[in-house]
């Protein structure tokens, strides 16, 4: 109990120490943009992948409960709607983190291992605030940009889908797709998103910098990387949700 | 071109596998024992990533059935997203993060330490030695995964519907019982039976196919778990289209 608190205050610690290296401005850019520009290029194709073939199954599976009530028109807003407030956020975020995070956390790893991390600081370069902070800032830019793109790409899926594949007609399906979704929505889902990259960041940033034992420590920094993060960022999903959308309302 | 040199390494390697199974049946003290550890060390990730797929889906459903006026359609919804999709994909993809992950770097840090040449050396098949045990206990213990995860996402949309949206859980549960039928549940086992496989020849190949040093682990790891849950992804649309299509 006591060892899982000082974890927290270690992970908050980090965490606080990736904030006032930014706040202070001691982040390189030059760093920062490389970092966005790999997680970037390396999350896109597994984002894309993964959010389209959901959309395609949610059109599939909600097809088959408005046919019981005659409402198929209603199949394109449902799908929007599902994929911009949960699917896109929450699977974009598992790629994210087990493309962009476990990879930091791996770069880190092995940095800490060759002892990379000490020689930093020899030189008297924060290691924190050069190797660590551009990476976590990296992960919270990248997160809702890559989420942004996979609703594109899952209410793609849909399209595909419903119209290509079980025949609702294509006109429809653009002229609903919009009703069930309201700028709060995209609000929701882009504040979401920007949290699930900041647990994200931290996280693999905080597991890669304090790796040990050798190359099998590497892999268990990955290991646990996505496995917490993904728990975390699960876990503040439900809360997230419950405050846009749940408790109350009609 | 990369790509396309990889599949083919994966091709050979499946043949390997497929050889060195036919020629010797596997070690099944070694079986039951990844059927253990997958199965046990899983199981508190597994829960909680369940628990909470379960409550989202009830508030989103509540959610987006509102303008039907459709409180009611909530436990179908609930339902029929979480037992066809989401639980079974969620806890794939939970599986492959947790175990996968595990496998891929255990194998990769054996392979730079050059302990598979040993085994190779001793005439042992590697293949036959790492590979079985950790495919056949993934499929021994997944469906079983899977099948817990579904009902633990249901019990928590069910709490979330009555203890926090203020809906009727008889009217719940009767609606979730209309949506269901034990060909969906069995369907459901399948799937998880189908991805335990993907999980552990991926992971393992990953792990095989490792680089040098100790990026080369964190490389196959993160490589693996990509990987699969992509192709977990896919498979279920797949699976969901030939089945309910």
């Amino acid at each position: 109990m006591t060892a899982t608190l000082a974890l927290l205050g270690r992970i908050a610690a980090f965490g606080g120490r990736i904030a006032v290296a930014t706040a202070r401005g001691r982040v390189p850019p030059g760093e920062l943009a490389a970092h966005l520009h790999t997680v970037v290029l390396r999350c896109l194709g597994p984002v894309l992948a993964v959010v389209f073939p959901f959309g395609m199954v949610m059109a599939l599976q909600g097809l088959q409960i408005f046919r019981l009530y005659g409402a198929e028109r209603l199949i394109s807003p449902f799908v929007a709607a599902a994929i911009i407030r949960e699917l896109s956020p929450v699977m974009a975020s598992v790629l994210v983190a087990a493309q962009g995070g476990s990879s930091f956390a791996a770069e880190l790893g092995a940095m800490r291992i060759k002892e990379e991390l000490d020689a930093t600081d020899v030189m008297a370069v924060d290691s924190v605030a050069f190797h660590a902070a551009p990476r976590a800032l990296a992960l919270l830019v990248a997160c809702p940009l890559l989420n942004l793109l996979g609703c594109v790409s899952g209410i793609l899926g849909g399209y595909v889908s419903a119209v290509w594949i079980e025949g609702e007609p294509a006109g429809t399906f653009r002229s609903a797709l919009w009703d069930m979704t309201t700028p709060l929505d995209l609000v929701a889902s882009v504040t979401k998103t920007t949290v699930f990259g900041a647990i994200i960041g931290v996280l693999s940033c905080f597991l890669g910098f304090h790796a040990k034992g050798g190359a099998a420590g590497v892999g268990r920094a990955v290991n646990d990387t996505v496995v917490w993060s993904v728990l975390a960022f699960i876990a503040a999903n439900y809360l997230l949700t419950s405050a846009f959308f749940g408790g109350g309302t009609p | 071109m990369r790509l396309l040199a990889a599949a083919g390494r994966f091709a050979y390697f499946l043949a390997d596998f497929a050889r060195a199974m036919l020629r010797r049946p596997p070690p099944a003290g070694a079986v039951l024992e990844e059927a253990y550890r997958i199965g046990v060390r899983s199981l508190p990730v597994l829960l909680v990533i369940a628990v909470f797929v379960g409550t989202n889906l009830s508030l989103q459903g509540a959610n987006a059935f509102a303008p039907l006026g459709g409180q009611r359609l909530v436990g179908m919804f609930v339902a029929m997203a979480g037992v066809r999709e989401m639980a079974p994909v969620i806890a794939a993809a939970m599986i492959a993060a947790k175990a996968g992950t595990e496998m891929a770097s255990q194998i990769a840090v054996m392979r730079i330490r050059e302990q598979i040449d040993a085994l190779e050396v001793m005439a042992v098949n590697p293949l036959w030695h790492l590979v079985a045990p950790r495919l056949l206990g993934i499929v021994l213990v997944l469906p079983a995964l899977t099948i817990l995860a579904v009902f633990v996402t249901l019990l928590a949309s069910l709490a979330v519907a009555v203890l926090q949206l203020g809906q009727s859980g008889a009217v719940f549960l009767a609606q979730a019982r209309s949506a269901i039928t034990v060909a969906d549940l069995v369907f459901c086992m399948g799937k998880g039976l189908a991805f335990g496989v993907i999980i552990a020849l991926v992971s393992c190949f990953f792990g095989f196919h490792a680089g040098r040093g100790p990026e080369g682990v964190g490389r196959a790891t993160n490589g693996a778990v990509v990987t699969v849950s992509v192709s977990v992804v896919f498979l279920n649309y797949l699976l969901s289209a030939v089945f309910y299509g």
